[in-house]
């Protein structure tokens, strides 16, 4: 009876092509963005994931919001790295600066740290050096660039001895970072550089010569804003939290709300719970559109109904029961969503794979979940909205459905 | 001989408005198995509604319908549609066929809604095509084909589940007199192979080849006369 169903409802299909077709838009659309939408996510959140957990398990990222007139300064980072659970502390206090070169003119991101923030990060060196603490010490105009920054501004990786002239000082460009080859960098347009901290706090603090760049830190102009920490070999990363916790509680009068200490593992977390508020929104839109598929589905099977009232009071009359019609029209909806589906599914898979040619990576996560989920979906919307039609078929009056003309 | 259709007092009325139509006014008739009746009567008489009745189609407002002396007025329309299939062949004054099915698709229909295996299915097809001379069109779709075609398909679609009762609704109002005579012929071959064959029509000269003739007039039977 199925098979026969499956075989009515093809051909009941095939007789009118071009709204079928029609019919099948919405659950197309629907399933496409169900699919691209969740696959472009995943794609970035598992990117992003990647490069988090490549920056290691060991690292604190503290921020000031309040020193209450305590400043933090460099001297206070030694003695934090000083701690016994933590070998390093780096500022990052960050800036914006105009860089030129040649006509061009580049804005570029600043970030004031120390030796110590390079081996928190685990760079690793193209060319030349890192920041030393000479250079912190001397007030040093030295720049170490990332390899991207160097390569757009340049157009090469071998500047090391050039100079870099930002906010209109020439800094020497002491070292270029290799190249990062994860998706979010491909994605940033950041030019990224480093100076010595030194360099970064004696402009923002308004005596540097010329020094036009603007402060990253709100609140404590004169002092470390935010710096990493990384926890020691020997001790665990929840150990130097608590340690770190301790000493700034301590140093802020016990006042929980002058800073915050986050670890990776919350960082991914809140990174996560937001990728996933993103996929559950774009999803819901996704099941709105399909819902929306639903509806006209429903409608077209109304329509078809109607028309072939007197079909199913002839069916009825050579001895169709209630049961084979609302199987005949809730396979016909089934199908034409299935169909739907399926076209779907391949004209996202196309539409994912024109967005690698473009982008040049690898940027979506195609997983046999999101496809099984469309499935599902689209069977439910099938039945859901077939169920209506097929009941109103089946209900019909031999006689009444016989007399229609 | 036993009473195959047995209607005994039988009242069918529509409010139309607020006007009551008795379209059957107290129908009384007894049809032996074997039978050929014709059914006469003029338009509006209540011909279609006694065959709707007849057919299991519709169920009386009074009165009682025995099918094989079994009443048939408490059965649920699922019950009524089984028997309808297992029992009644129906011919139509407009064919009925479904127009995107061809022929012999039209024909297999009721062996489907009865389960039948696919090559029994065939074979039974087959045989009624045969039967009524339209094998060489049975690829063909309903209107591709006569007029006087479309109604042998129908008749092959009536008697493919090998029915006890074949009722046919002015099944030659849409046809020409040579076709129409052609088409009588099939329910004479029919009814010569012991079918019981109820005819309804307001044409004499079809009724005429009935063994049988039950006038109707105001959804009352008048009169018979039998051959
Ligand atoms: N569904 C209905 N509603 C109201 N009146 C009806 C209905 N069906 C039939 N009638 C009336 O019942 C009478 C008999 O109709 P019908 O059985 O179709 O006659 P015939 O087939 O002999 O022309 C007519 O007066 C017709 O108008
Ligand atoms: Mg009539």
């Amino acid at each position: 009876m199925i098979l026969q169903s499956l075989k009515m409802a093809g051909k009941s299909i095939r007789a009118n092509k071009p709204r079928a077709l029609l019919t099948m838009l919405g659950i197309i659309i629907g399933v496409m963005s169900l699919v691209v939408l969740v696959s472009l996510v995943n794609g970035a959140t598992s990117s992003v994931t990647n490069q988090i957990a490549s920056m290691g398990n060991d690292m604190l990222t503290v921020s000031v919001s309040d020193d209450k007139g305590k400043p933090l300064k460099l001297s206070d980072l030694e003695q934090i790295a000083a701690l016994e659970s933590v070998t390093l502390a780096a500022p990052t206090t960050t800036a914006s600066a105009t860089a030129k070169q040649g006509a061009d003119s580049y804005s570029v991101s600043v970030t004031g740290t120390t030796n110590a923030y390079f081996h928190i990060m685990k760079s690793e060196l193209a060319k030349g050096r890192f920041l030393l603490d000479a250079d912190q010490e001397n007030n040093s105009r030295v720049v170490v660039l990332s390899y991207e920054t160097a390569d757009r501004i340049f157009g090469r990786s071998d500047v090391v001895g050039q100079t870099l002239k930002m906010d209109g000082v020439r800094y020497l460009i002491i070292g270029v970072l290799v190249e990062d080859t994860s998706l979010m960098s491909s994605f940033s347009q950041t030019y990224a550089v480093y100076v010595p901290y030194s360099v970064v706090e004696r402009m923002s603090s308004g005596s540097g010569a010329g020094g036009m760049m603007q402060g990253g830190g709100s609140g404590s102009s004169s002092g470390i804003s935010s710096f990493y920490a990384m926890a020691s070999e020997s001790s665990t990363i929840a150990r130097a939290q608590i340690e770190l916790t301790v000493e700034m509680l301590a140093r802020f009068g016990n006042d929980e709300d002058a800073f915050s200490i986050r670890n990776q593992s919350s960082l991914s977390e809140t990174l996560s719970s937001v990728t996933d508020t993103f996929a559950l929104l774009l999803g819901g839109i996704a099941a709105i559109s399909l819902v929306v598929g639903g509806i006209g589905i429903m409608n077209i099977m109304l329509v078809s109904v109607t028309e072939r009232t007197r079909e199913i009071g002839i069916r009825k009359a050579i001895g169709a029961r209630k049961a084979s019609i609302t199987l005949q029209f809730l396979i016909e909806a089934l199908v034409i969503c299935l169909i739907g589906c399926f076209i779907g599914i391949v004209a996202s898979g196309l539409v994912l794979m024109a967005v690698n040619l473009a982008s040049g990576t690898s940027s979506y996560t195609f997983s046999g979940e999101i496809l099984l989920i469309a499935v599902a979906f689209s069977t439910f919307i099938g039945i859901v909205f077939g169920l209506y039609p097929a009941n109103k078929a089946a209900r019909m009056r031999p006689i009444d459905a016989l007399r229609y003309e | 001989m036993s009473a195959m259709l047995e209607l005994v007092d039988v009242y069918k009325i529509y409010q139309v408005g607020d006007e009551e139509v008795r379209a059957l006014n107290g129908v009384n008739l007894r049809v032996n198995e074997g039978d050929f009746v014709g059914i006469v009567g003029p338009s509006g008489s209540g011909k279609s509604t006694l065959m709707h009745i007849l057919g299991c189609l519709d169920v009386a407002d009074f009165g009682t319908y025995y099918l094989d002396g079994q009443p048939v007025e408490h059965f649920s329309a699922n019950d009524l549609a089984t028997i309808r299939n297992l029992r009644i062949g129906f011919v139509f004054q407009s064919f009925n066929l479904i127009g995107r099915m061809t022929i012999e698709e039209n024909v297999e229909l009721p062996l489907l809604y009865r389960r039948v295996k696919p090559a029994m299915r065939r074979a039974l097809v087959d045989e009624a095509l045969h039967q009524v001379g339209l094998y060489n069109r049975r690829k063909h779709t309903p209107s591709s084909v006569s007029g006087g075609q479309q109604q042998r398909a129908a008749i092959a679609r009536a008697i493919v589940t090998n029915p006890s009762l074949i009722l046919g609704d002015e099944p030659t109002g849409n046809l020409d007199s040579k076709t129409s005579a052609e088409i009588m012929e099939v329910f004479e071959t029919l009814s010569s192979q012991g079918k019981t064959v109820v005819l309804i029509t307001h044409d004499t000269q079809v009724a005429s080849r009935a063994r049988r003739i039950v006038h109707i007039m105001d959804g009352t039977v008048s009169e018979e006369s039998i051959r």
